[in-house]
């Protein structure tokens, strides 16, 4: 499959495969194979590799709010192998459950430490 | 009868989404000192309004994404990420300017003081987006907002002069109050029908309710003949204006003076509708720039944003969603004077203009996400010219507030 990673997926919604949303691909992954050919091997989402393709300033500042939320101070992205895409179109769609992923750690916190703790946080409302 | 039902509902929203305290504080203030002379603008705003939420509900319908969403895939993650930062502020300072107009529709119902209604309005606007159901809080609000039509209905109660309204539908002039002051209002009434979050939330509402390309004939139907509605409402309050605050030198300076009018037609009964008007305008703006602040975020970020999941599956939403409300009542809390706080909305709104604006039209001709939906020639001709307007406004809106001291 031919994808211009710039144009097609950089920035681009991540789902699940019920179409829940993971996040946005904030940074792609290369590596080689073992001949030496490049290949695509993961989407990383998450605020530190997305604070550094910002870059400058603004970058940091983005880094920094997350670093506040979380124990985990290197900000690891998610990483989802690509071979867990099954398509790409408006959206890039994965094979897997979002429950199977790990949840970001800035929604863990604030989930726990705020939302949780309002009545009514596990009903929707429509 | 379901096919029609579901019509009137869309148009509601429209209606509802159309009207907010901006539209009452510039339409009365226009009235008050220019008399009609600024109807045209009024009428470019809603054909502007029509043109590009009927892109935005497109993109929705077809690419099940809303506009902010797809913003960052086109001006990539920076540029997008100042957009956010920039369209942020001006959505909380819209939100406070609502919240304000809960409050001054409140005072005017009880006589109990604008402050103490501020926080109760903004706990009210909270719990409403915390438990109810989209298209009922969509609709109660649209439904209550249509009491405007009673600016219409009393202009048959006053001595209107017919012929001279008309007249002065279309004659521009400055009545004495200086080109500065005419163009500073003619941007504030412009930026109050196009106000940014009409789009956000209009685009947002479409993917939450799930629209497929088999909606957009109804999508496009409520645009059409929703925001006209809503344009109609605003006419008639610059008409009511005209014909009682401009010949009794009357200034707006709160909601009593855009109610004025109404309790000369009709006593007390009408300033009882008047104010329940008002509060349905404001409250339902209200509910929909807090959302469109959080769903500004969640979209640029990726993050799960909607109230079709439960709050806890979308906390940082929810916590964006909280936070904006906070710094709303927050806003108001410095005393600051809510109508003023309104024109000073008004003009940073049509600064920020184009970076809404512009995107939308961007996707709306890329055939990677609309294929063969995207804009034909002639929706483009009249868009780009929209935008020239557009882009005019938001560069004249910062000198035309300071030259003029904000309209005097």
């Amino acid at each position: 499959m031919r994808i211009e990673v710039s144009r097609e997926l950089l920035d681009r919604q991540l789902l699940d495969v019920r179409g829940r949303l993971i996040g946005k691909v904030d940074d792609v992954e290369f590596a080689l194979d073992p001949e030496g050919t490049p290949y695509l091997s993961a989407l990383l989402t998450g605020p530190g590799v997305l604070g550094t393709r910002v870059g400058g300033r603004l970058g940091r500042m983005l880094a920094l709010a997350a670093e506040r939320f979380v124990t985990d101070r290197s900000l690891t992205p998610l990483r989802m192998p690509y071979p867990l895409v099954t398509r790409v179109d408006s959206a890039v769609w994965l094979r897997v459950r979002a429950e199977e992923l790990p949840t970001s750690a800035v929604e863990q916190w604030l989930r726990r430490h705020l939302i949780d703790r309002i009545p009514g946080a596990g009903r929707a409302s429509g | 009868m379901r096919k029609l039902l579901a019509a009137t509902l869309g148009i509601l929203s429209a209606v509802g989404g159309f009207v907010d305290i901006g539209d009452l504080v510039a339409a009365s203030q226009a009235g008050a000192r220019f008399g009609m002379a600024h109807s045209w603008v009024l009428l470019l705003g809603v054909v502007a309004i029509c043109a590009y939420a009927e892109m935005a509900g497109r993109i929705a319908a077809v690419t099940g994404r809303a506009v902010f969403d797809l913003i960052r895939e086109r001006l990539g993650a920076r540029v997008a990420l100042l957009n956010l930062l920039a369209s942020y502020v001006v959505t909380v300072v819209t939100l406070g300017a609502e919240l304000g107009g809960v409050a001054l529709a409140l005072r005017l119902a009880t006589g109990v003081p604008y402050l103490i209604w501020v926080p109760v309005a903004g706990v009210a606007v909270w719990l409403v987006l915390w438990r109810i159901r989209f298209p009922v809080m969509e609709r109660v609000f649209g439904l209550a907002g249509l009491a405007l039509v009673v600016f219409a209905v009393a202009l048959f109660w006053l001595p209107t002069d017919w012929a001279a309204l008309g007249r002065g539908a279309v004659t521009i002039e400055e009545a004495g109050h200086g080109w500065g002051a005419y163009w500073f209002v003619a941007v504030a009434l412009f930026a109050s029908t196009v106000s940014p979050y009409e789009v956000f939330f209009f685009s947002s509402g479409g993917v939450e309710e799930r629209w497929s390309a088999a909606d957009l004939a109804d999508a496009r139907f409520s645009v059409l003949v929703g925001f006209p509605i809503g344009g109609f409402l605003a006419l008639s309050l610059i008409a009511t204006a005209t014909v009682v605050l401009g010949p009794a030198g009357l200034t707006v300076s709160g909601l009593e003076e855009v109610a004025h009018p109404i309790v000369l037609a009709f006593g007390g009964l009408g300033l009882a509708i008047a104010a329940l008007a008002f509060f349905a305008v404001t409250f339902g703006a209200a509910l929909e720039t807090g959302l469109s602040a959080a769903y500004a975020a969640a979209q640029y970020f990726g993050w799960q944003w909607g109230k079709r999941v439960s709050p806890r599956e979308a906390a940082r939403f929810h916590t964006v969603l909280l936070v904006s409300m906070l710094l709303g009542v927050l806003l108001l809390l410095t005393t600051i004077d809510p109508v003023a706080l309104t024109e000073y909305m008004l003009i940073i709104s049509a600064v920020a203009l184009p970076l809404t604006y512009l995107p939308i039209l961007v996707v709306a001709n890329d055939r990677t996400y609309l294929g063969d939906r995207v804009n034909g020639r002639w929706l483009n001709t009249l868009a780009v010219a929209l935008l020239l307007i557009i882009m005019t406004a938001s560069v004249v809106a910062i000198p035309l507030a300071v030259g003029t001291r904000m309209g005097q």
